[in-house]
């Protein structure tokens, strides 16, 4: 069976969370950064029953056909979701054909992206992980770089401006919502060597981090402006520039669409893995079939506001309820 | 089919194979009162070496009871060669002869013996002329499997070095020869190598390309997941860590399995140097292959899509280049690239003497007046240059480089940035999906081995690399 390691899983799974966040819409403030740090935790504690599945020998692979088809439908939604995201933050960030060519450009572009997710999704789990790996660290020195830049344009006072905040609660359902790649989290634990709690201790530590960095230094560099601002994260790269006659925004176009075909990779891999349990005779065109279903899947978030509180529970269903009823069940059959 | 005992019918039938071909030297004579021939191959034997030790040995035995007995006395009583296989069929019979033995048949018995007298033409050693080195050794392989077997085992004297030879190639009859230290080399690789070379079925091995694809995965790869090297100490250097290599008869390079990536940026002067200087030649190196592969496609992509990267001086200074060029920048530097291929091409094919002139006309009148008459801008032809020298540090991915370097220059030159890191994603995935016989190419950058950062992102001592016996297993997943 193939496996992965720690790092793998961690970076394949950063990545999507990197990227969700680039392509967060709304405002951000010292509570929403707060409260993203306690969804993140909370994320955490809820993930526990799935752990103590995997410490158990079970796995989502292993159960029935029903709770992987919700997980599969989870995954391709939320693959549906990313392009949505895609789609909606390829508009403020410079990709030269998208940005003169209209909807078509916009269909170039994602299909270019779709194209690519095929390519390694149908390479295997090894390759993916593999290349998640190297592509994290790409981007953990390109989101240097950025950061740096932006403790030079930073405005602490900006920390201070709580203004814009929907209150605690509904931030930390903001950041719960934020990670909808837990779903491929739920599949590829149990891919993963060594010891699930360790793996997803290292997991969310890195999270937490990426979160912590990511939030803290857009407050810092766009707070002043946020009102204003649809894609704070993506303006906040905008405006950290380190030399003044040099701009540095196409880093972050590479950091961005790096990040967007190794999160949807991921989600159709995970979903491809699973379509292939479900229907063992579908051999043939899956990650294909896959694909199509989550750029489908697209257009029902097309221009929605993603983070609400029906997401949190969709998340918490896939993350808590269902490896919790599995344990039930194992339970009570022993 | 089997050896005829009866000499006359078996040298028609020898005749009857051969199909009367003019080198195959039947000799007939009679020694120890029974009649022999003695079957040979012109030119691929010693004269002065047959009939110093054969010839003369052989003509001047007592009379023998049968050929039986004349057999038993020159295969016991007289050491005519080093060399003495016998050929109980005429497949092996005529193996033996194309290979330069001198084959005894005698009349009433129904097998031959051969003599290792080989003495065919053959080029001296002399240094390689793809993998040049300052320090190490100036041997390079030749054509001729033994005495490559020989350069090995000068090198590496341990018993526990084994070289395989075996024949492959249905007409060709191409001796190969499988060399791993059988204390070092994973069983398991091994295995499977045997395994990979039993589903060998060709006509003929005329070079490297005729066995990789047996040994490779049957995947699309960018990058060849087993190398080739024509130095025999750095054969021995790839034996020692538990690698296989296997040498062709008639080729001056020997394949060696697995190859990984971070192999290409290595060379023998490397461990002859400073650990220091050798660290910064590697990244020098690294630096060499990403400007090689990207610096068209990344000019290209600045230029036209992304300007704000440049400052004003710079800007200005390639825009007013730009502008007097008649042609978009992608067509500039898709033609420059093209014709240094085609220059490249033409200078290997050609005579070397012409080959000398290849160079002046394409360097001197063709660049000189190309960028004179406005024709291609100054800037461009310098960063094609840049990335096309910069190329050959790594001579061995020059083939794949070539290609990616046009596909990243389309990619950049249509989607800016975008296109190129797109394009990367699908290049990171292939070469990470590169694997054979589960040593993955990447590693160990990915999957991540921090003893194996060793040799790859620094060069540590010499001491303190041999002292942890490396092998190749230590990446096997």
């Amino acid at each position: 069976m193939d496996t992965i390691t720690k790092n793998q899983l961690s970076a394949m799974l950063l990545i999507t969370d990197a990227f969700t966040l680039f392509c967060f819409r709304g405002h951000i403030c010292l509570i929403t950064a707060t409260g993203f740090l306690c969804g993140t935790v909370l994320q955490f504690i809820m993930a526990l029953p799935l752990v103590k599945l995997c410490r158990n020998g079970g796995s989502v692979e292993k159960c029935g056909k029903i709770v992987q088809s919700i997980y599969l439908l989870y995954l391709l939604l939320w693959g549906g979701m990313l392009f949505s995201m895609l789609w909606n933050a390829s508009d403020v960030i410079y990709i030269p054909y998208e940005n003169s060519n209209g909807i078509w450009g916009k269909l170039l572009i994602a299909g270019l992206i779709a194209i690519v997710c095929l390519y390694s999704s149908s390479t295997g789990i090894k390759a993916v992980s593999r290349s998640s790996v190297i592509a994290a660290a790409v981007g953990t020195i390109c989101l240097l770089i950025v950061t740096i830049s932006a403790i030079f344009s930073s405005e602490w006072e900006n920390i201070l401006r709580t203004e814009n905040s929907d209150g605690f609660f509904n931030e930390i359902s903001r950041g719960f919502v934020l990670s909808g790649g837990l779903g491929s989290f739920a599949v590829l634990i149990s891919f993963t060597k060594g010891d699930a709690l360790k793996n997803t201790i290292y997991y969310f530590s890195g999270k937490i981090i990426l979160t912590a960095i990511v939030t803290f230094s857009s407050i810092l560099v766009a707070g002043g402006i946020m009102k204003i601002t649809e894609f704070p994260v993506v303006t906040a790269a905008q405006l950290s520039q380190p030399f003044p006659v040099q701009r540095i925004d196409s880093l972050f176009l590479i950091i961005f669409s790096v990040f967007a075909v190794f999160s949807i990779a991921v989600q159709s891999l995970s979903a491809a893995g699973l379509l292939m349990r479900i229907f063992p005779k579908f051999k043939h065109f899956r990650t294909t079939s896959v694909l199509v279903l989550m750029i489908g899947s697209a257009f029902l978030f097309s221009g929605e506001n993603n983070y609400n509180i029906l997401y949190a529970i969709t998340v918490a269903f896939i993350l808590l309820v269902i490896p919790s009823a599995v344990l039930l069940k194992r339970s009570i059959k022993k | 089919m089997t050896i005829i005992p009866d000499l006359k019918l078996n040298i028609k039938k020898i005749k009857e194979i051969s199909g009367g071909s003019s080198d195959v030297l039947i000799n007939e004579f009679v020694t120890g009162n029974i009649h022999c021939a003695l079957l040979c191959c012109e030119g691929m034997l010693s004269t002065a070496t047959i009939t110093e030790l054969v010839l003369e040995p052989i003509t001047n035995i007592d009379a023998k009871k049968d050929s039986h007995e004349l057999f038993h006395y020159i295969q016991n009583y007289l050491l005519l060669s080093v060399d003495r296989p016998e050929a109980k069929n005429y497949d092996s019979l005529f193996r033996l002869i194309n290979s330069g033995f001198a084959v005894l048949i005698a009349d009433g018995i129904n097998k031959a013996l051969a003599f290792g007298v080989q003495g065919y033409a053959v080029r001296s050693i002399s240094e390689p002329s793809g993998e040049g080195n300052i320090m190490g050794s100036h041997e390079g392989f030749v054509e001729t499997v033994r005495t490559n077997m020989s350069l090995i085992r000068r090198r590496i004297k341990s018993p526990e070095l084994v070289l395989e030879l075996f024949i492959k190639g249905e007409k060709s009859r191409t001796d190969l020869c499988l060399c791993y230290m059988k204390d070092r080399v994973p069983p398991e690789l091994l295995k499977k190598i045997h395994k990979s070379l039993d589903n060998i079925q060709l006509e003929t091995i005329l070079t490297t390309g005729y066995i990789k694809p047996f040994v490779e995965s049957n995947n699309f790869e960018l990058f060849s997941s087993t190398g080739t090297t024509e130095r025999p100490d750095v054969l021995c250097s790839k034996l020692i860590e538990g690698r296989v290599a296997l040498l062709i008869d008639g080729v001056p390079f020997s394949i060696v399995i697995p190859k990984l990536f971070c192999e290409n940026f290595q060379t023998l002067d490397d461990y002859a140097f400073q650990p220091y200087y050798s660290t910064f030649i590697r990244w020098i190196k690294y630096a060499a292959f990403l400007i090689s592969v990207l610096l068209p496609a990344v000019y290209a992509a600045i230029v036209i899509y992304h300007p704000e990267l440049l400052n004003s001086t710079l800007l200005m200074l390639l825009v007013d280049a730009e502008q007097k060029a008649p042609l978009s920048i992608v067509t500039e530097s898709f033609f420059v690239l093209l014709m240094y291929e085609i220059i490249r091409e033409a200078g290997i094919r050609l005579p070397k003497p012409v080959g000398g002139a290849v160079s002046i006309v394409s360097g001197l009148i063709i660049g000189d007046s190309a960028v004179d008459s406005g024709l291609i801008s100054t800037p461009l032809l310098t960063m094609s240059a840049l990335a096309v020298i910069s190329g050959f540090v790594i001579p061995e991915l020059n083939d794949t480089v070539t290609i990616l370097r046009l596909s990243f220059l389309i990619a950049g030159g249509i989607f800016g940035l975008f296109g190129i890191s797109i394009l990367a994603c699908a290049v990171l995935v292939n070469i990470c999906s590169t694997e054979d016989y589960g040593f993955p190419y990447t590693a160990p950058l990915s999957p991540f081995k921090s003893a194996g950062m060793d040799d790859t992102a620094v060069r540590a001592g010499i001491q303190k690399m041999q002292s942890r016996n490396f092998t190749v297993e230590e990446y096997h997943e």
